[in-house]
């Protein structure tokens, strides 16, 4: 085992000058601004739902999508602030208010107002087309986030994963709400909080994974490689 | 405010000495490092008791502390940022000795067990080989039937009715030899030790 003393040697010895990390506000303020462009993007290529303007006009819609972007906005700050070794892990409560609002509006406007899936059925085509939606952003804003936050995989892998995947999740239904229209409650049920649980579930799985690889390919310096890593967070 | 970084109390301001090894002061860092070190030990110290498991938890949080220095905000106090990352590092250490102690046993000398006796280790392994050697010769030296009735009985570890169709004696004269045999040898191996 290496003797601490000789240990503080070797940290020393690796003491690069590094840039220190911008406020977790401003980090957060990034990727929304990513995801804002990932956004455009998909509206620009694949266009928006023809009745966006009358949902609009609906409160339940309304509210939901507004209550969906506010869930990733919060969530991604408070990913970015529970990262910060200091900060309180009440952090982690920040999007739980938008949060129920986001799924009770869902919720109570498919069961309010519960239309059930007309005689065409499913139409495999579109469904499709919200899935290639669901990656096309999801996934983007995932590995964006994974790599901005890999120094918490040492950390609290656990609440910033989960704060993250909230983050994404929230983001990716309101995408897909706003580019399809769904008139059966059980899909919008399904493509609103089925998307989130995916996502969350998937973050939730495989975050901790992909944060400590993150982490261990993306931070070492060259002076660094010469250390042994700390263990990550449990 | 020092010029060394101390306050006026006497103390090394630890904000300051991290704000300079983030800008690549190796003195300040090694300063810090070492200040910090005793404090660390002293948190460890609250949840170990092995001193080994303490220096493995302080080195834990030594690592963490350099991988994740770029985190830290000088306008904030470092004594929080070093706790919050100290007290997670002792609880995944924790986490870890308790899932091992869970699975695991830990072996000890008297688990390493080998076919051949001379083989097993033991503190008092010249001790032992000494008194079995002396044993053997004491063995050798009984009378044949006490010799022949302890060899069945208690070396070949026979069954009475075994040893008995072994020798041709009678089972209660197998037992009598024994009797006797161990009595000698009882007699021959305390008059042997010094």
């Amino acid at each position: 085992m290496t003797r601490t003393p000789e240990l503080i040697d070797a940290l020393v010895e690796c003491a690069v000058p590094v840039r220190r990390l911008r406020p977790p506000i401003l980090r957060a303020g990034l990727w929304l601004a990513l995801a804002g462009v990932i956004l455009a993007l998909v509206a620009v290529v694949h266009g928006l739902r023809p009745d966006l303007a009358e949902a609009l006009g609906r409160p339940a819609f309304a509210v939901g999508i507004a209550a969906a972007l506010a869930t990733g906005i919060l969530a991604a700050v408070a990913a970015f602030t529970l990262s910060i070794p200091d900060r309180s892990r009440w952090w982690l409560l920040l999007p739980a208010p938008t949060l129920a609002v986001w799924v009770s509006t869902v919720g109570y406007g498919c069961l309010a107002d519960w239309v059930s899936v007309g005689p065409e059925g499913v139409r495999l085509g579109d469904e499709l087309g919200c899935l290639a939606i669901l990656v096309l952003t999801s996934v983007p804003l995932a590995i964006a986030l994974m790599v901005m936050l890999r120094y918490a995989a040492l950390l609290r892998a656990g609440s910033v994963t989960l704060a993250a995947a909230l983050a994404v999740a929230a983001i990716t239904a309101a995408a897909v709400s706003m580019v399809h229209d769904h008139d059966a409650s059980a899909l919008i049920l399904a493509w609103n909080l089925g998307t989130a649980a995916l996502i969350a579930g998937v973050g939730s799985l495989c975050g901790r994974a992909m944060l400590r690889w993150a982490a261990s390919h993306l931070t070492l310096t060259h002076a660094d490689a010469r250390l042994p890593s700390p263990p990550p967070a449990s | 405010m020092a010029g060394d970084g101390r306050t006026a109390s006497g103390n090394r301001d630890w904000s300051r000495l991290m704000g300079c090894a983030q800008d690549g002061d190796r003195a300040a860092y090694r300063a810090l490092l070492q200040d910090m070190t005793p404090y660390l030990r002293s948190l460890a110290g609250r949840c170990f008791k092995e001193p080994g498991d303490i220096e493995d938890a302080v080195q834990d949080i030594l690592l963490t502390v350099h991988a994740v220095r770029h985190a830290y905000d000088p306008r904030r106090p470092f004594g929080p940022w070093l706790v919050a990352i100290a007290n997670r590092r002792i609880i995944d250490r924790l986490r870890r000795l308790t899932r091992a102690k869970s699975r695991e046993i830990e072996l000890t000398a008297e688990h390493e067990t080998f076919s051949d006796p001379p083989a097993n280790l033991s503190s008092n392994f010249s001790e032992v080989s000494v008194n079995a050697a002396a044993l053997h010769e004491a063995i050798e030296n009984l009378p044949p039937e006490q010799r022949q009735a302890i060899r069945l009985l208690k070396l070949k570890e026979m069954s009475l009715k075994e040893a008995a169709a072994a020798s041709g004696r009678s089972i209660s004269a197998l037992k009598v030899a024994t009797h006797r045999a161990i009595k000698s040898l009882r007699k021959i191996l305390t008059s042997e030790r010094p």
